[in-house]
């Protein structure tokens, strides 16, 4: 058998932060209370109309901006008619004929390289009830019944799982960014569908296109891609490859397998129209202008920026744009004109360290980048050690305090020269042997001086400067 | 023109959740040939390709999105007032499986 | 009293010459009565209570209310067994809006099942009789309100208009029916049929009844998107019978004789007196004209309407599975029990237009039927938006002649339904406020005639029909059975 290629497309459905739904005015909040967050819409009852939530009609325009996708002059909904005791109205209002956004793309990056993923659409549609199952009943909370969903439907953009697991992981990160979703998938906010077909390296045409519907976390959309590649070319290397159906089929995670749910001939008409209560409106040229301002500067290009314009390793730039505010604090320090290695440094190491044990937010952290330049001023300035200046850190943020409040006399560094040099002098008077063994090539006996200098200052004399003085005076 | 089938009635309505008699079938089977004719009436006119479907009742509403500010939940008797069977807060419904 | 105009009775209950409650009980009374005669009703509300009378013309007055609005707390079964036991926990817009100019619910009145059908004879507790005589049906859908109006219960009715749900009963009742603008009436709680098509309305005795009915329920409502603001308009302080210098049409093939072969004596007698009542247009000083459509076209109103009316009402009836409403089974498994839930609960001829619905709609098809009809739909309402840049309005006959035997009800669909029979779908298609006015008697029946005007024209269509009201004699009349 041929190499074979992976074609890999998705689709990833996404909730919305907002305060009210997306169609109906009941709040938008996850409720552990079933039936909580509901008004007449959400139950279908005869007579009720949809009312389109203006957040949501934005959030949608700002993903579409991000995605640079074609924006429609006018904006409208359809209905998709199926029947599940899910979905109240029998139908559910989404947007087929004039999607938000059309024919995008986006660069992502996949091990430290970029690489464009064309994007198909991207539309504003409605989620559906909660069902909870028993043993042979099922239950039905309302509460999620039209809260707003993004579904963003790539091209058969990737060949691999970790292209695929990239993309997620990007699309979350800008819906975290711009604040239009928490995208946590914990609590089923972001739901993919997997489309999954397998060609000869060199076949002009895809192969047969096998969707799995429903996997509810990252780790699931990698797993449910190498399955089914492995399903497939086993298949097609055992000569049966007319077993690979287009069928839809569902994640199994307790089995870490595909299941089939019905095969194309069984595929469910939806009967699209446009939704008649929810007029036409023309997107104004001036909303897109506001939206496009709110729009923060996104992950992918502030790690370019820390890169190749402050000189941070790839690894470092990524720790630091994982979350917006982590960024955003990282920025602020250079506005400070903390050396950007510095700042970084002290970011990954102990801002992250403590924030993630204490479990806070960064911008809740009493140490803000003001405080941390406190602190490597005086580090700079040779005031204190590193190693201090870490004691400080955790002193400041324990008590509330400024970092000068710290830096006391007793715990200062010996950073006057002219100090130094008497106490070396008299270092140097004083081992005479030493000093005569040192200049005649036994140059490992430096360490021996310098700790002679921490020795007689009880490890307060600044380093840099005792091996500089050192170094005058024996060489 | 479209050979229509009693099965395929049946199908269509099986789609709709509803099964039809053997009569119902046998009108709606007849009807499907009137409603043939009625479409030929309609693409016998000219000039149709040249139109956008109107899709809505209005072209010039006036109208705003709604702002995003939430309302009071219906209180929950009320959620399930008219349902044949509950559970604690929920609908009940015989076990649903995909 | 209660045959009186809503001016008439303001003034009675102001001048203290009856009272709320007086009215309430004997609107009730007469319920009872017109139910055992005519089957107009659903629900009689015998617990409803007076309210204050203020200066709201329609405080302390009854009222009846079409079965497809939803009223809090009361019964509201779109005369369908899916719904035969649904209690509402809200109130439709503009039944809430009458309630807050204190008129009182008396009745909830049956039409065709989900107000899909002509007849009025398709809705789950059976065929309500025309008050003129009782062999005759009252058409539909808004077949109870028709009824119960003509016969004098109160004065005015709701009724909602999805092809000619309120205008065509009313001709066939001897009465007025009029749907506004789409969007001036709320559909908030108005149950769908065809949500592009379906408007809210009111049948009454008069011209000025309807108006003032009009602008108590009217105002732009946050619960439904197609609704305007028409605080600027006055529908009943803006009636005026100087309607010289106004221009109507009509349309040439479907008023002339001599474009029926066969004409039945029923039809020359309507079509006649139609013309009759054109004259009096003219002699009112206005402008009447011939207008040509292409008969094709014409011929094509009704298939037009049945694509679009029941895909769309294949969608909007999907939430009836009886799992957050209506009756179930004790079917084990859910796909099981929303089919019995649906088999059990839509008569044939729901399922007949659904699952046409269903098939215009298949993605195979829907350019072929949908989306031809929808523009169909476009090019019909193009025609009448050039002949509104010309004319005030169109004037037509309601119907081929006065209602039909109950026997003769056929709600399949019927190519030879005549173009004559469906041009008031027109007045859906584009939105259009139309009315239909009494206009005589073929053969001891109550025949009407329609105005329709360009959307927002409202105030004009209503000063045309309320001239020409006052020139004709059925203003105000109540049913007087024929044998």
């Amino acid at each position: 058998m041929k190499k074979q290629i992976a074609v890999i497309g998705l689709e990833m459905h996404c909730e919305l932060i907002s305060n009210s739904k997306v169609f109906s005015s009941a709040k938008n909040e996850y409720n552990e209370t079933p039936n909580s967050n509901i008004v007449p819409l959400d139950l279908a009852l005869p007579g009720t109309l949809p009312v389109v939530n203006k957040k949501c009609v934005g959030d949608a325009l700002k993903m579409s901006m991000i995605l640079n996708c074609k924006m429609p002059e006018y904006m409208y909904f359809d209905r998709k008619n199926y029947y599940y005791p899910d979905l109240p109205k029998g139908y559910q209002i989404t947007q087929m004929t004039e999607p938000v956004g059309i024919d995008g793309e986006i660069e992502i990056e996949v091990d430290e390289k970029l690489i464009p993923v064309k994007i198909h659409d991207i539309h504003l549609e409605e989620d559906t009830a909660n069902l909870d199952h028993y043993f042979d009943t099922t239950t039905i909370d309302y509460n999620r019944a039209g809260v707003p969903l993004l579904e963003l439907v790539t091209e058969p953009a990737f060949h691999s799982a970790s292209e695929a697991v990239a993309f997620i992981e990007h699309i979350i990160n800008i819906y975290r960014y711009t604040g239009i979703s928490d995208a946590d998938t914990k609590r089923g906010q972001v739901r993919c569908d997997v489309n999954v077909s397998i060609m000869d390296e060199d076949a002009t045409e895809f192969g047969t296109k096998v969707e799995v519907k429903g996997v509810n976390s990252i780790s699931g959309v990698f797993d449910t891609i190498n399955y089914e590649i492995k399903r497939q070319t086993e298949l097609k290397s055992q000569g049966k490859y007319n077993e690979v159906e287009q069928e839809t089929r569902r994640w199994d995670e307790e089995k870490q397998i595909t299941i089939r749910m019905r095969s194309k001939v069984d595929a469910i008409d939806y009967k699209y129209f446009v939704e008649p209560n929810i007029p036409k409106f023309k997107i104004d040229a001036n909303w897109i202008e506001d939206l496009k301002k709110s729009i923060p500067r996104l992950h992918l290009e502030r790690k370019y920026d820390y890169i190749n314009n402050y000189g941070l390793s790839n690894y470092d730039a990524g720790v630091l744009v994982k979350d917006i505010n982590i960024a955003n604090y990282f920025e602020e320090c250079l506005e400070l004109n903390i050396d950007a290695k510095m700042a970084a440094n002290w970011i990954t190491t102990q801002i992250l360290g403590y924030i993630n044990k204490a479990e806070i937010s960064i911008n809740d952290l009493f140490f803000t980048p003001k405080r941390l330049a406190d602190l490597i001023n005086l580090i700079n300035k040779g005031t204190i050690s590193s190693k201090q200046a870490k004691d400080i850190f955790m002193k400041v943020i324990e008590n509330k305090k400024e970092v000068m409040e710290f830096v006391s006399k007793d715990n200062a560094q010996i950073s006057d020269s002219e100090e130094l040099t008497k106490i070396i002098d008299s270092i140097i008077g004083n081992n005479p042997d030493n000093v005569e063994a040192y200049k005649n090539g036994k140059t490992n006996l430096f360490d021996f001086f310098v700790g002679q200098v921490m020795k007689e200052t009880k490890g307060k004399a600044n380093p840099v400067l005792t091996k500089e003085i050192l170094n005058k005076k024996l060489n | 023109m479209k050979k229509f089938t009693s099965e395929m009635v049946d199908d269509y309505a099986a789609k709709l959740l509803f099964s039809l008699t053997a009569e119902e079938n046998k009108m709606v089977l007849d009807e499907f040939d009137v409603v043939d004719k009625n479409i030929d009436i309609i693409n016998e006119i000219e000039g149709l390709s040249e139109i956008e479907p109107m899709t809505h009742t209005l072209d010039d509403f006036a109208f705003q999105l709604r702002a995003d500010e939430a309302t009071v939940s219906i209180p929950v008797q009320e959620a399930l007032r008219n349902a044949a069977k509950t559970e604690g807060r929920e609908i009940e419904i015989p076990k649903a499986v995909d | 009293m209660l045959e009186k105009s809503i001016t008439e009775i303001h003034e009675a209950l102001k001048s203290g010459s009856t009272t709320s409650k007086e009215l309430i009980i004997e609107s009730i009374k007469k319920s009872h009565e017109v139910q055992d005669k005519y089957n107009a009703f659903v629900t009689i509300c015998d617990e409803a209570k007076e309210t204050e009378v203020t200066e709201e013309l329609v405080s302390g007055i009854p009222f009846g209310v079409k079965d497809n609005y939803s009223t809090k707390d009361v019964l509201t079964t779109g005369s369908s067994n899916a719904l035969k036991n649904y209690v509402p926990i809200y109130t439709a817009t503009v039944v809430e809006n009458l309630f807050n100019k204190g008129a009182v619910m008396v009745n909830k009145t049956v039409l065709d099942e989900f107000a899909m059908g002509g007849t009025g004879t398709t809705g789950h507790t059976g065929a309500v009789l025309n008050p003129w005589d009782r062999t005759r049906m009252c058409a539909g859908s808004s077949a109870g309100s028709a009824c119960a109006v003509a016969s004098g219960v109160y004065p005015y009715a709701l009724g909602s208009d999805t092809g000619d749900s309120i205008r065509k009963p009313a001709a066939y009742c001897g009465i007025v029916g009029y749907k506004p603008t789409y969007g001036m009436l709320s559909r908030y709680g108005l149950f769908p049929f065809a949500s592009s098509l379906d408007h809210a309305g009111v049948l009454t005795r008069s011209v000025e009844d309807a108006a003032i009915v009009v602008d108590a329920m009217k105002g732009i409502d946050s619960n439904d998107m197609t609704s305007w603001d028409s605080s600027e308009i006055k529908l009943s302080s803006s009636l005026t019978d100087s309607v010289q210098n106004k221009k109507l049409f009509y349309i040439k093939e479907l008023c002339d004789i001599n474009n029926y072969t066969n004409p039945s004596e029923e039809l020359k007698t309507h079509l006649k007196n139609f013309h009759d009542t054109l004259n009096l247009c003219r002699d009112l000083g206005m402008e009447v004209c011939e207008e040509s459509v292409d008969q094709k076209i014409l011929n094509a109103i009704d298939s037009v309407y049945t694509v679009i009316s029941c895909a769309e009402a294949t969608s909007n009836l999907s939430n009836l599975t009886g799992i957050i409403f209506g009756p179930r089974s004790d079917a084990q498994n859910v796909q099981d029990m929303m089919r019995e839930h649906r088999t059990k609960g839509f008569s044939p001829l729901i399922k007949r237009r659904l699952v046409i619905g269903s098939y215009v709609l298949q993605s195979e098809n829907q350019d072929r039927y949908f989306r031809n009809a929808q523009k169909l739909r476009r090019l019909i309402v193009n025609i009448m938006k050039d002949f509104f840049a010309k004319y005030d309005g169109l004037i037509l006959p309601v119907g081929d002649g006065p209602a039909p035997l109950i026997n003769d009800a056929n709600d399949k669909l019927d190519l030879k339904m005549s173009a004559l029979n469906s041009h008031l779908d027109i007045g859906n298609f584009g939105g259009f406020p139309s009315i239909t006015i009494p206009n005589g008697f073929v053969n001891g029946l109550p025949v009407g005639i329609n105005i329709t005007g360009n959307c927002y024209k409202d105030a004009n269509v209503l000063s045309i029909a309320y001239s020409l009201e006052s020139k004709m004699s059925f203003k105000g009349q109540i049913a007087k059975e024929r044998m």
